[in-house]
């Protein structure tokens, strides 16, 4: 725990309070589902910047890319974020100008529609695990116990269950309002600390003598499957429900699409920031001027209290929070969503109205919270957790969805079920396997499992599971049609 | 100074200045939606 003076817990208390407050001022306001699940489809390219940095900036790219930055230098930037970037630019050109085309509502809303009722449960099960806030929760974890000696379940239940309370009661606006003042916050938050950091360590060039050569190797010292592993997570942004639903919810294509080709410049001068901030922590355990324990996950965090003056410490805490409650919130609804919206009403209640569809989407949103809370107390690292559920969501959904999307003649009931759910399984099954089978690698920070006298990495699976779910859709295809002669 | 650091010191000029002009446009923008929402709500 680092010492925080009164003013600092002062601000943080005044953020923590005006988030629930959000949620409680939109509460009982909305019209119907479309007002409570897509903000009425009528986001523009401002609220649509906001809402989908700061929801697609949480504990993965805060942690994640810190961890790997501190372990291993600038390649966390290069090969782990940037090419991120460039699914984000296919993203805006030609994703969103199809998805935009029918009046979608959900990432299952797309499977039904090509494949069919079955395989949009398949989706909607894959998409729910996906959007459980497991690294969120774990990430409050972690900020209750760094930086306010906290208990991590305390943290999790304190600071989680704030961004629960403005979900449930706000809905999509509270979420896209709330993303707004905390997009602002995590980016000035992170602009402000690279100085301080700086003079912290004795300047940028005393960092650079400081660091091994190999901190400034583009490619690092990273193995050359793992690199391309992290970087094919960035996969998941082609299938990723959240921003599915920001495209749904965006009042046209053109909003969509300026706001991506904006936010990649921003997206990428905050990954490259915190890059450089573990990197600083890194050069400061060197000088001693930080303990040599530390951890690489907690790099970022430990660097920048250490390096920043009282009050700036807390708008600094309240950024940081507010990278993880961005994201919290957008996943518990959409989890929420595919339990009302893509289960419930197809498969339960068809004539279930829009108030008891918002009904039943709050109580998705409360179980999810609760799964999620009972994983981030299961995993042991973070960087695996993000790639095993990406995983799942790539593997299961990648291939039925931008086949059905872009080509006509793929739309077939059994190729999307037996893709999406092949690749289902095949991750789960593969993942628990190596989990329980494999051991813990410290130096690797993921599971490994001894096959065929390889060392086979947790994240590795989707070189597996991906042909798969591609096979299974071919397989399909190929039923579907020998059925119908 | 390094090309890394002039690269970070861009980054940092685009994180500030983009995030507070994307907000003032934010501003903008939600009164107006707000003043529909809260409408259509009533």
């Amino acid at each position: 725990m680092y010492p925080i003076s009164n003013i600092d817990y002062f601000i943080i208390s005044i953020y923590l309070t005006g988030m629930i407050g959000v949620g409680f001022w939109f509460a009982k306001k909305h019209a119907d589902f479309d007002d409570f699940f897509l903000a009425g489809r009528s986001l523009t390219t401002p609220i649509l910047i906001t809402t989908l940095i700061s929801t697609y900036y949480g504990i993965d790219v805060l942690f994640g890319d810190t961890q790997l930055a501190f372990t291993d230098g600038v390649v966390a930037w290069f090969g782990y974020a940037r090419p991120t970037y460039a699914f984000f630019l296919i993203a805006a050109l030609v994703l969103a100008k199809r998805l935009r085309e029918d009046r979608f509502r959900s990432l299952p809303d797309i499977l039904d529609s090509y494949y069919g009722e079955k395989t949009r449960y398949v989706g909607a099960i894959t998409s729910f695990i996906y959007s459980l806030p497991a690294l969120s929760l774990y990430g409050f974890g972690m900020l209750g116990e760094v930086i306010l000696g906290w208990e991590p379940v305390v943290g999790m239940l304190v600071l989680g269950g704030i961004a629960l309370a403005y979900t449930l009661t706000g809905g999509f606006w509270a979420v896209a309002l709330t993303d707004s003042i905390q997009f602002v916050m995590m980016c000035l938050v992170i602009a402000m600390a690279f100085p301080f950091a700086m003079n912290f360590v004795g300047g940028f060039n005393s960092m650079i003598e400081l660091l091994p050569k190999s901190f400034f190797d583009t490619l690092g010292d990273l193995n050359v499957f793992l690199i391309i592993i992290y970087a094919s997570t960035g996969l998941s942004v082609l299938v990723e429900p959240t921003f599915y639903q920001r495209i749904f919810a965006a009042k046209s294509y053109k909003n969509v699409r300026n706001a991506l080709i904006i936010g990649i410049f921003i997206w990428g001068s905050y990954d490259w920031l915190i890059t450089i901030l573990a990197m600083s922590a890194k050069a400061a355990v060197i000088k001693g001027l930080l303990p040599s324990a530390l951890e690489p996950d907690a790099a970022l965090l430990t660097i920048v209290i250490a390096a920043l003056p009282v009050g700036a410490v807390g708008l600094f805490i309240s950024g940081v929070l507010s990278t993880e409650m961005s994201t919290l919130d957008s996943y518990c609804l959409v989890a929420g969503g595919n339990i009302s919206y893509d289960i419930y009403k197809p498969a339960l209640n068809p004539k279930a109205d829009d108030q008891r569809l918002i009904k039943i989407t709050r109580l998705g949103i409360i179980l999810s919270w609760a799964l999620g809370f009972g994983m981030a107390t299961l995993f042991e690292q973070m960087l695996g957790l993000w790639v095993f559920l990406a995983s799942i969501l790539i593997s299961s959904t990648l291939a039925p969805v931008l086949l059905g999307l872009f080509v006509k003649k793929f739309r077939k009931p059994l190729a999307g079920f037996i893709s999406s759910s092949a690749g289902l399984i095949s991750t789960i099954i593969l993942n628990l396997y190596i989990m329980t089978k494999g051991n813990f690698d410290v130096s690797e920070e993921t599971y490994v499992i001894q096959w065929f006298g390889i060392d086979f990495l947790q994240e590795f699976v989707m070189y597996i599971t991906v042909p798969i779910s591609l096979a299974g859709f071919f397989i399909g295809f190929a039923l579907n049609e020998r059925i119908r002669v | 100074m390094s090309y890394w650091e002039m690269f970070t010191w861009i980054t940092v000029f685009v994180l500030s200045i983009g995030s507070i002009t994307v907000f003032v446009f934010f501003i903008k923008d939600i009164k107006i939606i707000l003043e529909k929402f809260l409408k259509g709500s009533k």
